[in-house]
């Protein structure tokens, strides 16, 4: 069962997860605020925390879970840095999509712990 | 010989799934005289050793414990010490290594131990993963425990045994089996008996022809199943992306689902077309948060030039994959590309 896709909100449903929504390829067609919106949702299922995310008038997504407001918005253009995240109102920067994700799982998920990709010293196949 | 790179094979399997029974037949084949045996057996009598006969020079039997929970330093250590006797010319050349785990290991940090260990790096390559789950008990096994679901999953090769016993396989244990691993071949072995090139030769690489095959190791699971399989948390799927990727929007991505569910990521393989390298594609393996340096191949092994990336993972959803893989690829689109 898919659920309809409304990129104005996205409320966790721990089922939809494992559900395909889109056939392949489908995410790389959509606008980058609905993949930041929907990638947002979805992390929050992945990660198994309880929250909903939304789209503020203005833009900005809003994430609540864990008794935690967060919001995040577009960096202004002369920034270096490309994201904004405001988590009960103390503000950081973000680097890229992938810092988002790590304040917001931060904020949201207290026995979180970033797990280091390692790079095996063995080569896949001989050089 | 020395320089030579020895595939090292690792048979698991939960306990009584006729391991033992099909490395005898085994080691008792031509193409096998030259394999070197590690077996590891949970407590403290080894009772598999005594079943199997080989060159004793050539068997090491590990009793210290689970190999998966303490021992990937003797693992390591164990490997070493087999290289340097069969550099020495203490032992028979050797061409293989068979590390038979205990029926209650865990292979993820064994294949980890393979990768990471730089004393063994360029010496010992992982040759595949090679599963026996007995027809008898299996499809309640795989219920049961999660380590058998594990050993499944992470699979290269699947053997059933024990057919003899239960008949013609069970369509309960075969569709567990799709479920958990569809791109693993299910493989018979009778009364341990069993086509050693069918099993053995599993890896992407092939020492024997000094060659790859990319399709073969990724399996049909990366060739269109649209639908990801699950059997209770573990779920196998492929994502397929025509558009090329950029090799940072690669990297980043590996490094999020390294950070976020480095732990759930039982295994991940996969070819990808890189933007900044349109016709070497990049070969791409990871177990948990352990993953090669991407591989690059000479050029494409078919006219198929999309990226498909294997996922056997538990409760890591597909749709999140996709998105994570689209959303940076996005965002690094003005990245220049670089040569």
């Amino acid at each position: 069962m898919s659920t309809p896709h409304d990129p104005e909100k996205h409320v966790l449903d721990p089922d939809r997860g494992s559900e395909p929504v889109f056939g392949q390829d489908h995410a790389a067609k959509e606008s980058p605020n609905d993949l930041a919106c929907e990638l947002l949702a979805q992390s929050l299922a992945a990660w198994r925390v309880a929250g909903n995310v939304e789209r503020a008038s203005d833009g900005a997504l809003l994430i609540g879970g864990n008794a935690k407001a967060i919001r995040i918005e577009r960096a202004p253009p002369q920034s270096m840095l490309r994201w904004t995240v405001t988590v009960d109102g103390r503000k950081r920067a973000a680097i890229s999509l992938v810092a988002v994700l790590r304040q917001v799982r931060e904020a949201l998920d207290p026995g979180y712990t970033a797990v280091r990709v390692r790079i095996a010293v063995a080569p896949l196949v001989p050089s | 010989m020395s320089g030579d790179v020895i595939p090292v094979s690792v048979l698991t399997g939960f306990l009584g799934s006729g391991k033992t029974t099909m490395l005898r037949h085994l080691l008792g084949q031509p193409e096998f005289s030259r394999t070197a045996v590690i077996i590891n057996e949970f407590g403290e009598v080894g009772i598999d050793h005594d079943l199997i006969e080989a060159s004793e020079d050539s068997f090491i039997e590990l009793q210290t414990g689970c190999l998966c929970c303490k021992i990937r330093t003797d693992l390591a250590q164990t490997l070493q010490d087999l290289l340097r006797r069969r550099d020495e010319g203490r032992c028979v050349p050797f061409e293989r290594v068979v590390i038979e785990t205990s029926g209650l290991a865990d292979p993820a940090p064994i294949l980890q131990t393979l990768m990471t260990d730089a004393n063994i790096a360029g010496r010992l390559m992982l040759g595949g993963v090679v599963t026996t789950v007995d027809a008898v008990s299996g499809a309640e096994t795989l219920v049961r425990e999660g380590i058998s679901q594990k050993q499944v999953a992470v699979a290269d090769r699947i053997v059933l045994t024990k057919l003899d016993l239960a008949g013609p396989a069970k369509p309960m244990l075969l569709c567990r089996l799709e479920a958990l691993n569809a791109g693993a071949p299910v493989l018979v072995a009778d009364h341990g008996r069993i086509d050693p090139a069918r099993v053995f030769n599993s890896g992407l690489y092939d020492p024997r022809t000094k060659s790859t095959d990319v399709n073969a190791w990724l399996a049909e699971e990366a060739h269109g199943h649209a639908h990801a399989r699950h059997d209770g948390d573990i779920q196998a799927y492929a994502i397929v992306r025509r558009e090329p990727i950029q090799a940072v929007a690669l990297t980043l991505f590996l490094e999020a689902l390294a950070e976020h569910c480095g732990n759930d990521i039982l295994r991940l393989k996969g070819i990808v077309n890189i933007r900044e390298s349109p016709d070497r594609p990049a070969v791409i393996h990871g177990v948990q948060h352990v993953f090669h340096a991407p591989a690059w191949l000479d050029r494409w092994p078919s006219d198929d030039r999309s990226s498909r990336i294997v996922f056997i993972t538990r409760r890591v959803p597909r749709r999140w994959a996709e998105l994570l893989l689209a959303a940076i690829g996005e965002e690094v689109a003005d990245v220049p590309v670089g040569r």
